[in-house]
């Protein structure tokens, strides 16, 4: 393999947005026969030099080589001629036509100016048996076969075009165990068939399975390419997170014990064995009064949608949610009346930008605050204590929200959760996109919160948020609870590598 | 992976402030035109007769526009009130006809329409349907049975309270304007003053954020399309006294007006934005350009058009602006 002249090359690859330097100094190259894995945090520059690849970014710095030949992609059509294909993260299929048909999209083979459907089965059905997938009927609409399918059906379509490089995003992310297993091996196939594969998936231990080569990315750069039988996932971990970073991020646990605790009291949120299907599995956890309890996973691991079951947004299919040992019930009206409370992901889907803070923050409790005349100036008047003591600037209750901040408005957000003290608060990525000062005032609340008693479920996507305030960490991997830190000094890496890396256990 | 944008003042802060002003006062200010328009253009127009004319030519659309408003700031629309007023004018003309003693064939006509918009309700929050495709299908509903009832005749039995408040006075005053002003108030207490009201307009700024923070906003739209259809059926039952008939295509004329007065007023095709104040000054848009064209020497078959054209300059601003909403 090491012989054969390299398919495609980057020498010296660089893209800026704006101000901001994506990609800098960027060598890579992948070979027929070979799946080169490339790995990074998020922000690393593994989206821009996909980007680059697939033709979506023509106006980058430094040389591309195909085939021994320079050239500069135009667009993504230009690449896909050349025989460069790209699996996007987010399917692109039309779930309602025939597996044929989307293995066949925009390019059906025609006969007379008409679709010519027995030669479209007999292909598609040719391509399927060859990827080791015969018994997919590619007459049947595709909706009726699981998100693997169309996975494939996606990789069937790359091949039919003629694709040579084929390039994968996180091609696993929601897929089930087994369905990862098929797409690996298929994937290896490739490679063993003559074709070139870069693959990026946060899931290192499928990387090091799959992968011939691995390089990693970091704040733009490339780190190392490694051989991926001779590196390991703590390796790939420490790579991607720099050494300083690993010995920076440690976490909030000395003072308190969480068994001590524990011991004390009853937990105020309980949930055993919690199933929504292609959502989250068997997921059981436990909430103390007064705890901070943080839920990590990469985007897309249900940890996002636990916490809207909680607040009773989604239904599960088994499994129980009890708040001081009876149901929540459904809807967020049940939720609140019971104390719980809840901050969604985004600050968009929870807040009326256009209108005034004190009517974003009375609106759970204007049946608790007034008959059916709301009384303004009460409203005011609560609003105004709440608003001071998370510290909203300007803290003008007649404010229309739009007018502040990200930070201000995510403690608007907050806020509202004050003028009734909850049991329990869903809090899911509470600063997300806020400078360090914003952010850390956010945390202070919520460890107020805590200490006055309120069960706090702190749910994030970035290692960082979940460290700074939790004392004891939940890592969720492809819904399902796969590592608890409790009682030990928890840092970046080992929160990553969980999430990243013990999928062997879930499986 | 893209970079998040991070947290950023607003820059344009002035920009939107003069947006949400001119936004709000932009109908105003057409009005104001077109009376001084028609002011110079005729000397019959700004005469105390004419004011009363107009007002008693948009009494009936007020009524309607009531119900309207409370529908379009939940982001709804309903497009069978016109037929549902000739509905309600038929069903309390025809069990007057048929003898049933009176209030009753009034609270038959308005029991009726409130039961198909509530079905509108149904289908629209609990459903899912789109409330355009719900009440689409309920204009012909209503159509067709007010034309089943009538057997496509007019009706002239009609309820004696529906004659008095259609073409009585009262101190001088026509009763009709005054069943529309206190419907167009009764609507501005709900909304700007009640609960209720409140979640009328949270519900239409950003429906999830409502749902998020508890309130039933099924419930909600549910309830405003009832309410579009009573002010509907309220609508038709004092306007057969206006006419002195029913007719089963009394009302079906005026959808277009009704709702086009209410946006021309300025409240928000998306929801959230706008009220009664806005609506009564679409009305008087509506009312002031009607009545003035007939004043001014215009080519008769002229005044659709321009009445249209007026009105889709008037959408056109309206989505202009809601453009600027965030959420």
């Amino acid at each position: 393999m090491e012989t054969t002249a390299p398919l495609l090359e980057l020498h010296d690859v660089a893209k800026r947005f704006g101000g901001i330097q994506a990609l800098s100094g960027i060598d890579f190259d992948v070979r027929r026969g070979e799946v080169h894995a490339l790995v990074g945090e998020n922000g690393a520059g593994k989206s821009t030099m996909m980007k680059i690849l697939a033709g979506v970014l023509p106006d980058y710095q430094g040389t591309m080589v195909w085939q021994g030949r320079p050239l500069r992609l135009r667009n993504p059509r230009h690449a896909l001629d050349l025989g460069i294909a790209m699996i996007h993260q987010e399917l692109s299929v039309m779930p309602e036509l025939t597996v044929a048909e989307n293995i066949f999209l925009g390019r059906q083979p025609l006969r007379g100016g008409v679709v010519d459907w027995p030669r479209m089965f007999r292909e598609a059905e040719a391509i399927l048996a060859e990827l080791g997938f015969g018994h997919v009927n590619v007459r049947e609409p595709l909706e009726r076969y699981p998100l693997g399918v169309h996975q494939l059906t996606e990789i069937a379509r790359a091949l039919t075009s003629g694709a040579e490089l084929i390039i994968m995003d996180e091609p696993t992310s929601a897929l089930s165990p087994m369905e990862t297993r098929h797409l690996l091996e298929l994937t290896r196939n490739l490679a063993r068939a003559g074709k070139a594969v870069v693959y990026i998936s946060h899931f290192l231990e499928e990387v090091t399975w799959v992968a011939d080569r691995v390089t990693v990315l970091r704040d733009g750069r490339k780190i190392a390419t490694l051989d991926a039988r001779k590196t390991n996932k703590q390796e790939l971990v420490r790579l991607m997170l720099g050494k300083e970073a690993a010995f920076f991020e440690e976490s909030y646990m000395g003072g308190r014990t969480v068994e001590d605790r524990h011991a004390a009291s009853e937990p105020v949120l309980v949930v055993e064995g919690l199933t929504r299907p292609r959502t989250f599995t068997d997921v059981r956890l436990e909430l103390h009064p007064g705890e901070i309890l943080g839920l990590y996973g990469l985007i897309g691991s249900g940890h996002f949608e636990l916490g809207e079951a909680v607040y009773g947004l989604i239904k599960p299919t088994a499994g129980r949610i009890l708040l001081e040992g009876r149901p929540v019930g459904i809807g967020p009206r049940r939720a609140i009346d019971r104390g719980v409370a809840y901050v969604p992901p985004s600050r968009r889907t929870g807040l009326f930008l256009e209108k005034p803070i004190y009517q974003n923050v009375t609106l759970p409790w204007l049946a608790q605050m007034s008959g059916l005349v709301p009384r303004v100036p009460r409203e005011i008047a609560v609003t105004d204590g709440v608003i001071h003591r998370v510290g909203v600037r300007p803290p003008d209750p007649l404010k229309e929200v739009v007018f502040l901040s990200g930070g201000n408005q995510q403690k608007v957000a907050i806020a509202r959760w004050l003028v009734e003290p909850p049991k329990v608060f869903v809090v899911s990525e509470p600063t997300r996109g806020m400078d360090v000062g914003a952010k850390e005032e956010v945390m202070k609340i919520l460890r107020e919160l805590s200490q006055a008693g309120v069960g706090v479920l702190l749910i994030s996507s970035e290692p960082e948020t979940v460290l700074a305030a939790s004392e004891r960490i939940l890592v969720m991997a492809k819904g399902r609870i796969v590592r608890e830190f409790v009682g030990e000094t928890v840092t970046k890496e080992r929160l990553l590598h969980a999430a990243a890396g013990e999928l062997a256990e879930a499986r | 992976m893209a970079n998040e944008p991070h947290d950023s003042p607003n820059p344009s802060g002035c920009w939107r402030t003069f947006l949400a002003k001119s936004r709000e006062f932009a109908p105003v200010w057409t009005l104001l035109a077109l009376i001084l328009f028609f002011s110079v253009y005729s000397d019959s127009f700004l005469t105390l007769e004419n004011a009363a004319n107009i007002l008693n030519q948009v009494a009936l659309l007020a009524i309607m526009g009531t119900g309207i408003t409370f529908v379009l700031l939940t982001a709804q629309i309903d497009l069978s009130v016109s037929y549902m007023a000739t509905f309600a004018g038929v069903v309390a003309a025809y069990y007057t006809a048929g003898h049933l003693p009176q209030p009753w064939p009034i609270v038959a006509a308005l029991l009726a329409a409130g039961a198909l918009g509530w079905i509108n309700g149904v289908g629209t929050a609990r459903l899912g349907i789109p409330s355009f495709m719900v009440t689409l299908a309920m204009s012909l509903i209503a159509s067709g049975l007010s034309l089943y009832l009538t057997r496509g005749r007019i009706l002239f039995d009609l309820p004696p309270l529906s004659e008095t408040l259609g073409s009585g006075r009262i101190l001088g005053v026509k009763w009709l304007v005054l069943v529309a002003a206190l419907t167009l108030l009764v609507g501005h207490l709900v909304l700007r003053y009640t609960r209720f009201g409140r979640y009328v307009y949270m519900t239409g700024a950003n429906p999830k954020a409502a749902e998020l923070a508890g309130v039933n906003t099924r419930g909600v739209i549910t309830a405003v399309m009832v309410i579009g259809a009573l002010t509907a059926g309220l609508a038709g039952v004092v306007g057969i006294g206006r006419l002195g008939s029913a007719t089963p295509t009394a009302f079906d004329g005026m959808l277009i007006d009704a709702i086009g007065a209410v946006v021309l007023g300025g409240t928000s095709l998306f929801g959230g934005v706008g009220g009664i104040p806005q609506t009564i000054v679409g009305l008087l848009i509506l009312g002031v350009l009607r009545n003035g064209l007939d004043q001014v020497s215009v080519d008769i078959y002229m005044k659709t058009l321009i009445t249209g054209v007026i009105l889709l300059a008037a959408l056109v601003f309206n989505i202009l602006f809601a453009g600027r909403k965030e959420a």
